[in-house]
């Protein structure tokens, strides 16, 4: 360009503005995943290196029924809570979309689920569903039913806490979409007699696909990951133990690092996998839609 | 669209306000309950009301936890909002290669689960030093984070009009010198958007806390693990009273930021997704 004095060019500029990001990132994401699958290798009695072990953590843990049991959880708890949620978000979505007065209220409102800690959440919600001081059961009338000692309802109580809380999360995202759909479109559909339901189905989901499945898969990938619901409300007990905290008891509680490496690892390639399915489908929306946003 | 349409409209809005604010009415009523008052009655109205369950929460050293997270959360910020929004100016501005490969690396570090971390870096984080520190959690969290930071960042700076840049290069700036005074301020709101959505996840992360910091409010112990943690006279029975006031006391300020900063909040978060 014009100047050529001091200063670095364009090129070497973009480089350096890099550099600290993708080191920081390689250091402390990439490089301890990696590092795990070297742990995992190893035979370990307490913290003390005692053999090398090849597969055989891996061997034991797709051996180990606790594994499966975690993972069924997960898978459960994923599916449920990200379909509720999706389905009352977009209903608080198109509500606040249609509503005039009281609008800017409720998407303040909204954010508060949002911003408190899920611990706040869990123990909040932990009180109400446990038999004492048993409010839920005194508003309902159901006398000393145990949600949380039970399995089945464990889980109905944990992913009603994570419904509670990011419901309205998903809200504000597909809100966020609806409001980029130009109201002369579901208008001329209704025009030519379209009746709601038909307006929604045929125009306004189509049009809010993109918003959709960018909230799915953030929603997915972090439903994957739950871990304070469970460690806080349940401990995992009553079938509720989730892969996280599955790979969290051996860390501290009864300290294995080869073992808990491998089911770490089991654990990143799932729910990676997972996430790089979604972001497939999602192709041209996401990953490439962002390289062309320059 | 008739009157009656629009009320009926409105009051379908109060059943998502009753949604979001309800438990946080239970929350503050059983908090201010007396004695074992909270455990036995499920009536939020019963009294005798007081402010024990306060002081006892700052006797248990919260103001602690408070200065850990309030310190670990605010590393955090700053580090990815200065990190990221190079990235980030990179990305959306300068000529560079490979820029697909970056993204989608930036992609799959966000799908990471923070759990495939635990194990390793407790081993690592052991042997050099850095469980129960300050840095043992704001260095992961800053690389948890950044991909987020990045996203919203690079939308932000996409929007500046990039003839501001080139005019400021006629005038005869260096293209560091375009970044820091011509777009940096501009993208301002979007920095701080970044940073109040980064400084929430940092103060709110229970996983890392909770295995590299789990005990020591005099160290490093954040609040979410203290409010998971409190203990009360008997064993095995969680200080309902205890627990309730510190959620208060976390909660509040909490709300009034969501809600002092909700326009930028809602620009950060659809920015770092839906706008993809």
């Amino acid at each position: 360009m014009t100047q050529r004095g001091s200063g670095l060019s364009e090129r070497a500029l973009a480089r350096v503005f890099v550099a600290p990001s993708l080191l920081l990132m390689a250091l402390v994401a990439l490089f301890p995943v990696l590092y795990a699958v070297g742990l995992s290798l190893f035979e370990y009695s307490r913290r003390r290196r005692e053999s090398f072990a090849g597969l055989s953590n891996y061997t034991e843990a797709l051996g180990d029924d606790r594994f499966w049991s975690a993972l069924w959880f997960t898978l459960v708890f994923t599916v449920t809570s990200v379909a509720a949620e999706f389905v009352i978000g977009l209903g608080f979505a198109l509500l606040m979309n249609q509503a005039f007065r009281g609008r800017g209220l409720t998407r303040a409102a909204i954010l508060i689920p949002w911003v408190i800690p899920t611990v706040i959440a869990a123990q909040m919600w932990f009180f109400m569903f446990n038999v004492t001081p048993g409010f839920i059961n005194s508003v309902f009338g159901l006398g000393d039913f145990s949600w949380l000692g039970q399995p089945g309802w464990a889980t109905f109580a944990i992913v009603f806490a994570d419904v509670w809380k990011t419901a309205p999360f998903v809200a504000l995202l597909l809100l966020a979409g609806l409001q980029t759909i130009p109201s002369e479109l579901t208008e001329s559909a209704l025009v030519d007699g379209a009746g709601r339901w038909q307006r929604l189905w045929y125009v306004t989901l189509p049009l809010l696909r993109p918003a959709i499945l960018v909230a799915l898969l953030f929603r997915t990938v972090d439903a994957l990951r739950v871990y304070d619901l469970v460690a806080v409300m349940t401990g995992g007990a009553f079938d509720t133990e989730s892969l996280s905290v599955l790979v969290q008891q051996y860390v501290v509680r009864t300290p294995d690092p080869g073992y808990g490496s491998a089911l770490s690892t089991l654990t990143f390639i799932l729910i990676l996998g997972i996430g790089l399915v979604f972001v497939r489908l999602l192709g041209r929306d996401l990953a490439i839609g962002r390289g062309e946003t320059r | 669209m008739t009157r009656r349409r629009t009320w009926l409209k409105a009051a379908l809005l109060l059943v998502i306000l009753a949604w979001c604010l309800f438990p946080f009415l239970w929350l503050v009523m059983t908090s201010l309950k007396l004695g074992d008052r909270a455990l036995n009655s499920p009536d939020l109205f019963q009294g005798p009301f007081g402010l024990d369950n306060y002081r006892n929460v700052f006797e248990q050293d919260f103001q602690l936890n408070l200065r850990n997270s309030l310190a670990i959360a605010a590393m955090t910020t700053i580090i990815c909002v200065v990190v990221g929004s190079l990235a980030a100016y990179a990305l959306a501005r300068l000529p560079l290669k490979r820029r697909l490969l970056l993204l989608t690396g930036v992609l799959a570090v966000s799908l990471f689960p923070p759990v495939a971390l635990v194990p390793p870096l407790y081993e690592v984080w052991r042997s050099i030093g850095l469980l129960n520190k300050w840095e043992g959690l704001y260095l992961p969290y800053t690389a948890f984070e950044l991909p987020l930071t990045i996203f919203i960042l690079t939308t932000f700076y996409a929007a500046i009009p990039k003839e501001l840049e080139e005019a400021a290069r006629v005038d005869g700036a260096t293209p560091f010198q375009a970044f820091y005074k011509v777009v940096f301020p501009l993208a301002a709101p979007g920095v701080f958007a970044a940073a109040i959505i980064v400084f929430v996840a940092a103060w709110n992360e229970f996983l890392l806390a909770s295995t590299f910091a789990p005990r020591n409010p005099e160290i490093a112990q954040t609040v979410p693990v203290a409010i998971a943690a409190f203990t009360g006279q008997v064993e095995f029975q969680r200080p309902i009273g205890t627990i309730t006031a510190a959620c208060v006391v976390v909660v509040i300020p909490m709300v009034v930021v969501a809600l002092a900063f909700q326009r930028r909040i809602v620009a950060g978060l659809t920015a770092g997704s839906v706008k993809g």
